[in-house]
């Protein structure tokens, strides 16, 4: 598994054009949204048309990154930390981690524990 | 193949649709091609690419209309009754016929949990020389193969650079028709965003795209 990094700068994004390949054995089965023609179709084309229809408009200076998963390599997003939480550790951390920010379709922000979509 | 599968850079799809509660599968049905799918590949009749290729084949309209399991099903479907494990009339009707062969399943529930977490590697530890290097400019070949392919339509002929090696895998393009694994070096290629789609979009966005040796030429 290739896992890429979400920073101030940088933001991935993954795709499988193809079908469904997904982070299985992490994530369990793709959401359907993953699996439809819409997601596969835009993401590749429009990443930051499909991350608005997600909610997230990404600021003009960064630079998106789709990973199109066409092999046997499963990719998985670390999000970028969310400000205001230098204090937490990382068990809290994790906490904050959704499904979709690990796709790439989201961000993690400071109030999103508990929220397990 | 030029298939609707390979949709990438499509318009026309329709917005995205989310569900927030979904459930792992909609219909208990769902649940049960999913078992039967790594219950019947466990003969071995067939391979995880000859598997994804039994999908792609349906025509594109019904490709389409069908719901992502309603594929696993027509493409299993197709694998058994080519593989001969049983006929379509035996699959129609529930019933084998009279003179069909019964045997113990390759897959028992005991053996079931530890298919699914060892999962069958398609990494291969042979030395096999990379084309390619780190850095390296490449050209994505054009090519339209009729069979199975992992190569993108929207790439093709397109400039990219080598961003890493992953290392060897097999190759779906011959093993998907059972002709051989020909394992060979898969990277991950960067593709500038206007290299693939034009002036539209963003200079620093770029896709990055597994490839096999075979997909690419150097410049």
């Amino acid at each position: 598994m290739v896992v890429v990094e979400n920073t101030a700068k940088v933001h991935n994004l993954v795709v499988c054009r193809l079908c469904s390949c997904y982070p299985w054995a992490v994530l369990g089965l793709p959401p359907v949204w993953y699996k439809s023609a819409p997601y596969r179709s835009r993401s590749v084309i429009d990443p930051r048309g499909v991350l608005r229809e997600f909610g997230l408009e990404l600021a003009e200076d960064v630079e998106v990154r789709v990973w199109d998963s066409t092999a046997e390599l499963r990719y998985l997003v670390l999000p970028e930390r969310p400000e205001g939480t230098e204090w937490m550790s990382e068990e809290a951390l994790g906490a904050l981690v959704t499904r979709d920010s690990m796709v790439g379709v989201a961000k993690v922000s400071a109030s999103t524990a508990g929220n397990a979509a | 193949m030029n298939g609707v599968h390979d949709m990438g850079g499509m318009h026309g799809m329709g917005p995205i649709v989310e569900d927030r509660n979904e459930p792992v599968f909609h219909q208990e049905w769902e649940g049960r091609i999913f078992a039967m799918n790594r219950a019947m590949g466990a003969w071995r009749k067939w391979n995880l690419d000859a598997s994804r290729h039994s999908k792609e084949v349906i025509p594109p309209a019904e490709y389409l209309r069908m719901s992502y399991y309603e594929r696993w099903v027509a493409g299993l479907v197709e694998l058994i009754v080519q593989s001969g494990l049983a006929t379509r009339a035996e699959i129609e009707s529930g019933a084998p016929a009279s003179e069909s062969l019964k045997t113990v399943p390759a897959l028992t529930a005991d053996k079931a949990v530890a298919l699914v977490e060892k999962g069958v590697p398609a990494s291969r530890s042979v030395n096999v020389a990379a084309r390619f290097q780190v850095g390296q400019r490449v050209r994505a070949q054009n090519m339209h193969p009729v069979g199975h392919t992992r190569l993108p339509r929207y790439a093709r002929g397109k400039f990219g650079t080598i961003d890493r090696d992953h290392g060897v895998f097999v190759f779906p393009d011959t093993n998907a028709h059972f002709l051989g694994e020909k394992p060979q070096h898969v990277y991950s290629v960067r593709f500038g965003a206007r290299e693939l789609w034009g002036a539209q979009a963003r200079e620093k966005d770029s896709v990055y795209i597994d490839m096999w040796d075979d997909y690419l030429e150097p410049l």
